[in-house]
C-alpha cells in the first residue's frame, strides 16, 4: 500500500529540478541552488528564494564541466557543473557554494566566471566544529543572507528567518518520523526509499514535501513492515543521491537501516524552531539558531579533528539501528572522505567488532556485477560472524 | 600497476622510539644520516655551491637537534606542511616535527625505495590511491612508527584538501591532543585576525601539552630570525630575476622546505644567506654552466623524485626555471615583534599570505592566476609549465580557467600530469620528453619569431 505513496518520490527524484520547484519558478519565485549541507536552506527561503540542492541527475556526459575542472575532480561536481553550463537547471536566481571541499570551491569559480547566474554566494565554513570558530560561521551566514536579500530585492528580517525555520521544521518533523520507521525488527521503509524521500526534502518547496510525506507516513504506520532482512547495515559517505545505488545494495540482502549520507540522514537536523538548541542558542536570534544547528550538526569528513566524534556517532547509530556492519561509500578523488576511510579502517581493524565494506564509486553510474558480488560477500561475512558467535540476528552489537 | 617495492620494514610500535639509538636502528633514519656526508662531499667539488651546502648543513643540525631532544625526552610537536614552527621553537626545548619530513627527505636524496615504501604502506593501511602522495608519505612514516610520539599535534587546513586528509590521519595516528588551525577562504584582514585569534589559543594548548612555557623573548628572537630569513629570500629571488640565470633552477623550490622546517632558526637564516650569496657571486662572476635559451615559470609541483631533471633541462634544452610556486615568497609585511599580539598577527599573516601554496591554493582561482601572471612578468619568463600533481584537486579544478588566462595573456603553457613523489605515475623520460617537445616545438620557435 505504501508503494503508491513512494512512487511520486522516486519519480520526482529523476529530475534535477523537480516539477513542484519548476512550477514555483514559473510563478516568479527565484530558484537558488546550493552545493553542500552546510548551506542552510532557511537562509535562502528567508530571502524569498526556493532552495534547490544541486544534483547532477540527468547529466549523461560531464565533458562541459571537465573542460574547466579536468577529469581529476569528483564526478558529482563535474556533472553538476556540466548541467549548469548546459542550462540543465533552467534559469537560476543564484547559487551558493562553499569551501567545504576543493571540488565545490572550484565549482564556485566556474559558476562565477562561466555562467549567467546573477548571484553566486560563497560560505567559508570553518574546518572544525569548535566553539571559538562558531562566530565566524555565523558572520558568514549573516553576510550571505544580506547579500542574497540585496540580490533578490527583499528586506532581511528576523521574522522571515523564523518563518523559514518553521517551514523547514515541518519537513524535519516528517523526516524524523520516517527515520523512526526504518528501525525495529520489521522496518517499514527501505534505505533506498528513505534516500529518495530525503532528496525530495532538499529539492522541493517544504509545503509540497509535507503534502507528499504525510500520506506516506500514514500508510507506513499502518503497514506490517518488511520481512526481517538478512543483515542490517549503516550506510555512510558523501554525496550519494542515487537511490538506485542503495536499492542495489539492499537487493543483495544488506538492508540499510540507517545512513549518514550527505543527501540522506546527515542532512536532517532535529527541529530547532521550538526548543532551544543543544548549544544554548537564544530563541530570540534566528540566525544564531540556524548557525548553531548547522555548524554543530553531525560533521562531514571535511571537519578536521572531529573523526573521533564521527566514529562515536557511527557506533551509536549502529546500536540504535541494530546494524551489524557498515558500508562506506566514497566518490573517487574525495580527499576528506579518503581520510575517514583510512581512519575508519584503522579502528575497524583494531576494535574488530564492526565489519566495514569500503566502496569507491563514480557519480551517475550504478555498477551492477562488481557491487553485487562485493555486497553479497559482505553479507555472508556478517552472517558467518553471527553464526560463529552463536547469536541470533540482531544480537551482535558493535 | 604493481605497488610492491620489495622492501620489508618491520612494523614498529608507534611511539616506542625512546632514544637516538632506537631511531638509528631503523634503516629509514640510518640511511638518511649516512647519505648526508656523501652528498656534502659530492657538492664540495663546487666551492660556489653555498646554497646546497648550507641546506645540507642545516639538515644535519636539524637531525642532531631532533636526536638530542629524543635522548633528553623533550616533547615533540607534530604538524603538517601548511604550518610554520616558530611558536614551537619558542617553547624551550620542544621539538617540531613535520610529518612529511622523512618521506620528502628520502625523495630528495634519491632514495626512492624508502619513500615509495611509505606510499605503499599508507595505501595498504587504507589511504585511497587517488589521494596525495605527500600525505601518504606522512601516513606511511607514521604507520611505520618512525617519529617519536608527540606531546600534541597541530593541523592546519592549508594549502588544500589533501592536507585535510593528512591532518586527520595525523590526529588519529598521533594519539595525542590535536589542535586544528582553520584558515578561511578569503584574502582579507578578517582572515588574518581569525587565524591570529586561533594562534592565541594555540599557545596555551602547546604550553599545556608540552609542559613548557612560551618565552616571549625567545619568540621575539625566533620572529627576528624568521624576518631576516624572509628578507634574505626576497633578495635572493630578486637576483634570480636577472637574465640569464646563473644559479641552478632546482634550488628555487627549497623556499618551501625552508619555511616548513627552518623558519625561525639560525640554520634557516644561514641557508637563505647561502642561497643569496651563491646567486650573487655567480652573477657577479658571470658564471655560465649552460646557455639559457628560454625560461619558464614552473607552476604547481616540482619533480621531487629527481631534482636533477632541472639540470638536464638547462643543459640539453637551455630551459631555466628562475622561480616556481614552491619558491615564490610573496612580498608582504614582516612580523612586528613589539608584542605577543603583534607577533601572533605577523605569524598568521605569514601563514595565510606568504607561505608558498597556502597563499595560492586556498582561495578562489583568481589569486592563483594573478600570482602566475606576476611571476611570469617579473621573472621575465617565456612560458609556463603546469606540472600537475595527479592528486592536486584544487589545481586541476582550476585548469580550465588557468589555461584560458594564459591564452588571453599570450603565454604558451605546457600542461602535464605526474606525481611529485611517485615516479611510477609518470616516468622521468616521459616528463623530459613532454618538456623537450614543448620547448623545441613551441617556445623556442615562438621566441625566434619575436613573440616570447
Amino acid at each position: 500500500m505504501s508503494a503508491e505513496f513512494l512512487q511520486p518520490f522516486w519519480r520526482l527524484c529523476e529530475a534535477s529540478v523537480p516539477e513542484p520547484t519548476a512550477r514555483l519558478r514559473d510563478s516568479g519565485r527565484p530558484i537558488v541552488g546550493y552545493l553542500c549541507h552546510y548551506v542552510p536552506a532557511e537562509i535562502l527561503l528567508a530571502a524569498g528564494a526556493q532552495p534547490l540542492r544541486l544534483r547532477g541527475v540527468g547529466s549523461e556526459d560531464s565533458s562541459a564541466g571537465d573542460a574547466f575542472l579536468s577529469g581529476r575532480l569528483c564526478t558529482y561536481v563535474r556533472h553538476v557543473v556540466s548541467l549548469a553550463l548546459e542550462g540543465g537547471f533552467g534559469p537560476l536566481g543564484g547559487v551558493v557554494c562553499g569551501n567545504t571541499c576543493d571540488h565545490v570551491r572550484r565549482a564556485a569559480d566556474v559558476f562565477r566566471k562561466k555562467t549567467e547566474v546573477p548571484f553566486v554566494g560563497f560560505l567559508s565554513v570553518p574546518r572544525s566544529p569548535r566553539q571559538d570558530l562558531f562566530p565566524y560561521y555565523r558572520r558568514e551566514l549573516a553576510r550571505l543572507y544580506s547579500g542574497l536579500c540585496e540580490a533578490l530585492c527583499c528586506q532581511p528580517s528576523d521574522e522571515a528567518l523564523w518563518e523559514a525555520i518553521r517551514r523547514m521544521d515541518e519537513v524535519r518533523v516528517r523526516l524524523w518520523r520516517l527515520k523512526e520507521l526504518r528501525l525495529g525488527a520489521r522496518p517499514k521503509l527501505t534505505g533506498a526509499d528513505a534516500l529518495a524521500v530525503h532528496i525530495l526534502a532538499q529539492t522541493v518547496p517544504p509545503e509540497d514535501f509535507v503534502a507528499l510525506a504525510d500520506p506516506l507516513i500514514a500508510a507506513l504506520e499502518a503497514s506490517p513492515g518488511l520481512e526481517p532482512p538478512r543483515a542490517k547495515v549503516v550506510l555512510i559517505g558523501a554525496e550519494l543521491d542515487e537511490p538506485a545505488y542503495v536499492r542495489l545494495i539492499e537487493g543483495q540482502g544488506a538492508f540499510v537501516a540507517a545512513d549518514r549520507l550527505c543527501f540522506g540522514a546527515r542532512s536532517v537536523l532535529p527541529p530547532f524552531g521550538k526548543e532551544p538548541t543543544p548549544g544554548g542558542a537564544s530563541r530570540g536570534d534566528p540566525l544564531d539558531a540556524i548557525a548553531r544547528a548547522y555548524f554543530f550538526r553531525p560533521s562531514c569528513a571535511r571537519m578536521i579533528g572531529d573523526f573521533p566524534a564521527r566514529h562515536e556517532a557511527l557506533l551509536a547509530l549502529c546500536r540504535e539501528a541494530e546494524a551489524e556492519g557498515v558500508i562506506f561509500e566514497r566518490l573517487m578523488f574525495c580527499d576528506p572522505w579518503g581520510a575517514d576511510q583510512h581512519n575508519l579502517g584503522q579502528r575497524a581493524r583494531e576494535e574488530g567488532a564492526l565489519p566495514v565494506l569500503f566502496l569507491t564509486r563514480e557519480y551517475g553510474i550504478v555498477p551492477t556485477g562488481q557491487l553485487r558480488t562485493r555486497v553479497q560477500a559482505f553479507v555472508e561475512r556478517i552472517e558467518i560472524q553471527r553464526a560463529r558467535r552463536g547469536m541470533a540476528w540482531g544480537a551482535v552489537r558493535p | 600497476m604493481s605497488r610492491s617495492t620489495g622492501l620489508r620494514t618491520p612494523r614498529l610500535d608507534r611511539g616506542k622510539l625512546r632514544g637516538r639509538e632506537a631511531l638509528l636502528e631503523t634503516p629509514e633514519w640510518r640511511e638518511l644520516l649516512e647519505s648526508l656526508p656523501v652528498l656534502r662531499s659530492f657538492f664540495a667539488g663546487d666551492p660556489g655551491a653555498h646554497g646546497i651546502t648550507a641546506l645540507l648543513h642545516g639538515v644535519s643540525i636539524y637531525l642532531e637537534r631532533l636526536f638530542d631532544s629524543i635522548d633528553r625526552g623533550a616533547p615533540c610537536v607534530w604538524y603538517n606542511l601548511g604550518f610554520n614552527p616558530e611558536l614551537v621553537y619558542a617553547l624551550g626545548d620542544a621539538q617540531p616535527i613535520t610529518i612529511e619530513m622523512l618521506g620528502v627527505m628520502h625523495n630528495l636524496l634519491g632514495n626512492l625505495d624508502r619513500s615509495l615504501a611509505f606510499i605503499d604502506r599508507a595505501e595498504a593501511e587504507g589511504a585511497p590511491g587517488d589521494c596525495c602522495s605527500a600525505d601518504k608519505l606522512a601516513a606511511g612514516a607514521m604507520h611505520l612508527g618512525l617519529y617519536p610520539s608527540p606531546a600534541c599535534t597541530v593541523g592546519i587546513n592549508t594549502p588544500c584538501d589533501a592536507q585535510v586528509m593528512g591532518t586527520q590521519v595525523m590526529a588519529e595516528l598521533g594519539r595525542a591532543p590535536f589542535f586544528a588551525v582553520d584558515v578561511p577562504y578569503y584574502h582579507n584582514e578578517e582572515t588574518v585576525r581569525h587565524v591570529a585569534a586561533q594562534l592565541r589559543l594555540l599557545v596555551p594548548f602547546l604550553e599545556e601539552h608540552t609542559r613548557r612555557r612560551l618565552d616571549i623573548d625567545r619568540l621575539r628572537e625566533v620572529c627576528r630570525l624568521s624576518n631576516q630569513m624572509t628578507e634574505t629570500l626576497w633578495e635572493w629571488l630578486d637576483w634570480r630575476k636577472l637574465v640569464p640565470l646563473t644559479q641552478s633552477s632546482k634550488l628555487v623550490a627549497f623556499t618551501l622546505v625552508l619555511q616548513i622546517l627552518f623558519t625561525g632558526t639560525e640554520e634557516g637564516l644561514a641557508i637563505a644567506r647561502g642561497l643569496l650569496q651563491e646567486a650573487r657571486e655567480r652573477q657577479e662572476r658571470g658564471e655560465r654552466f649552460f646557455e639559457e635559451r628560454c625560461r619558464a615559470i614552473w607552476y604547481q609541483d616540482p619533480v621531487w623524485t629527481d631534482m636533477q631533471i632541472y639540470d638536464w633541462f638547462e643543459r640539453d634544452l637551455g630551459l631555466t626555471v628562475p622561480v616556481d610556486v614552491f619558491g615564490f615568497y610573496a612580498h608582504t609585511t614582516l612580523i612586528d615583534t613589539s608584542s605577543l599580539d603583534s607577533m601572533l598577527e605577523g605569524l598568521a599573516r605569514k601563514l595565510v599570505n606568504c607561505h608558498p601554496m597556502a597563499r595560492q591554493f586556498r582561495s578562489d582561482i583568481d589569486v592563483y592566476i594573478q600570482d602566475f601572471l606576476h611571476l611570469h612578468e617579473a621573472w621575465r619568463a617565456d612560458c609556463g609549465i603546469f606540472a600537475g600533481h595527479v592528486a592536486c584537486k584544487h589545481a586541476w579544478g582550476g585548469i580550465g580557467l588557468f589555461k584560458e588566462a594564459c591564452r588571453r595573456a599570450g603565454i604558451p603553457l605546457l600542461v602535464f600530469e605526474f606525481d611529485m613523489f611517485d615516479p611510477r605515475v609518470t616516468s622521468y623520460d616521459d616528463i623530459f620528453f613532454q618538456v623537450e617537445r614543448f620547448v623545441n616545438e613551441v617556445v623556442l620557435p615562438r621566441k625566434a619569431r619575436g613573440r616570447g
